[in-house]
């Protein structure tokens, strides 16, 4: 069953095009989507997430048609979203700022604390939920963004560089997280530590210039990079397989010499 | 309701998100400033020039406190609200507008020169809709340059001007009673109001400020 479906999607970002001609189908659990820098990574969550529109094609998000303005509230209180730079209110708390987001998703004012202190001690923040945003750290500034994106419940969430700036342990617990939200919900998170794919996720989307380069689960991604042989570039399965899958994907483009 | 609960309710973490506490209390300083400023306009005659701060620069210091307050660090997250924008965005700049106009308009008139008061509510009115104009175009946090800007530039080319017309563009410098600069300064203040309404301020991260801004 399909939670978002994408048909010729194409976003222009001035005269660069950022995406071109994508199609999607995406259904419940963790997708992993892997690319180089300026792949279109984020403008293909930026447009998932509503905040930005495309120039062509079709978005349908818990099948409603999120190119309609009046079907987008529906869709945006069943959706989370962490943004790569989320620009916290710097005089909030923590669990005053995940409420202003439960406040945006249209919470009622009865469910807010409850559904507050449940994100916050999901992310690992518990203990600093009345701690200053500004006060925290990087990676606890991350988790506090992890927070308000799952403060709904979405059954929708995406999650643009999650990981960013957490140690190791706080990585492995976010991958814990991850496993657990995708039971039930569907989880596009966009990264570039390949690890995160292979240890969270059911299935993989690699884009390059636009396009969909590559679909299949980690399992796949690492099949292809076995099937490289010794040429392969990367320390793990997974990392070889994404080289591949890029240069597979491009050799038909360039030119001939 | 106790101020630690209204503090979490929606509203009052948009007010906080907005620093709407603190630009209240701007407000009020300013407002108070214009006051005195126009308790010394008694003697017109005797110090003509005491006009100026309470027409132009109590105003302008009111709209930039206005603009300031449009600014959202986290509007990425904003916009992806359940809720449509336009009637907070409306009811914010309303309601902050109300707010410098009514000190103006109570106290000036009793005290001082009624052209006075009036200028001033018209110059509020115009810079609250350049400013919230420039906010659209140029940004929250840079919203106040464009007024100061075009009434220190009015004010220049104005002088010694005569005309109907400059009655309508130089609205910032004009007497309280003159029609055409109501008129202007009151289409400015619509325009710039509903046109902040319908967009909202420019997103100011480079990664925002893509083409596209659904509401």
């Amino acid at each position: 069953m399909s939670t978002i479906r994408v048909s010729g999607l194409r976003v222009r970002h001035r005269r660069t095009v950022a995406l071109d001609a994508v199609d999607l189908d995406l259904g419940p659990g963790v997708h992993g989507l892997l690319g180089p820098n300026g792949a279109g990574k984020t403008s293909l969550i930026r447009v998932l997430a509503t905040v930005a529109q495309p120039s062509a094609g079709q978005v349908e998000i818990l099948g409603e048609d999120v190119g309609e303005p009046a079907r987008r509230g529906p869709v945006r209180a069943r959706l989370g979203y962490l943004p790569q730079e989320f620009g916290y209110y710097p005089r909030f708390t923590v669990r005053e700022f995940v409420a202003y987001v439960a406040w945006l998703k249209d919470i009622p004012a009865a469910d807010v604390p409850a559904a507050v202190d449940l994100a916050v001690r999901r992310v690992g923040l518990g203990d600093r939920a009345d701690a200053k945003v500004r006060t925290l750290s990087g990676g606890m500034i991350r988790r506090v963004g992890i927070a308000q994106a799952i403060v709904n419940e979405p059954d929708v969430l995406l999650l643009d560089e999650p990981t960013a700036g957490l140690d190791p342990e706080q990585r492995v617990e976010f991958r814990a997280l991850l496993r657990e939200l995708g039971a039930r919900a569907t989880v596009l998170v966009s990264t570039h530590l390949v690890e995160d794919v292979a240890a969270a996720c059911t299935e993989v989307t690699l884009l390059d210039a636009g396009r969909v380069a590559y679909r299949g689960t980690p399992a796949s991604l690492s099949a292809v990079g076995e099937a490289s042989g010794p040429d392969g570039i990367g320390d793990s399965p997974i990392e070889r397989g994404y080289t591949a899958a890029l240069r597979a994907h491009r050799a038909p483009l360039e030119p001939t010499r | 309701m106790s101020p630690h609960r209204l503090a979490l309710t929606g509203i009052g973490l948009y007010a906080r998100s907005r620093t709407l506490p603190l630009t209240l209390a701007l407000l009020a300083g300013t407002c108070a400033f214009a006051a005195e400023a126009a308790h010394r306009t008694d003697d017109v005659q005797r110090a003509p020039g005491w006009s100026a701060p309470v027409v132009a620069l109590a105003p302008l210091l009111a709209a930039a406190l206005i603009g300031a307050s449009l600014y959202a660090p986290s509007e990425e997250l904003d916009r992806t609200a359940v809720r449509p924008w336009w009637p907070r965005r409306l009811v914010h700049l309303l309601a902050l507008s109300v707010l410098a106009c009514a000190p103006t308009a109570l106290t000036v008139p009793g005290d001082g020169p009624a052209f006075v008061a009036a200028a001033s509510l018209r110059t509020l009115l115009g810079c609250v809709g350049v400013t919230a104009a420039a906010a659209v175009l140029v940004g929250a946090r840079l919203s106040w340059l464009p007024a100061f800007c075009c009434v220190g530039a009015v004010h220049l080319a104005s002088g010694g001007v005569r005309g109907w017309a400059v009655t309508v563009w130089a609205w910032p410098t004009r007497p309280g009673q003159e029609a055409g600069a109501w008129l202007a300064a009151g289409a400015v203040f619509v325009l710039g109001t509903a046109l902040h309404a319908a967009r909202g301020p420019r997103p100011e991260s480079p990664r925002a400020q893509g083409p596209h801004r659904p509401s």
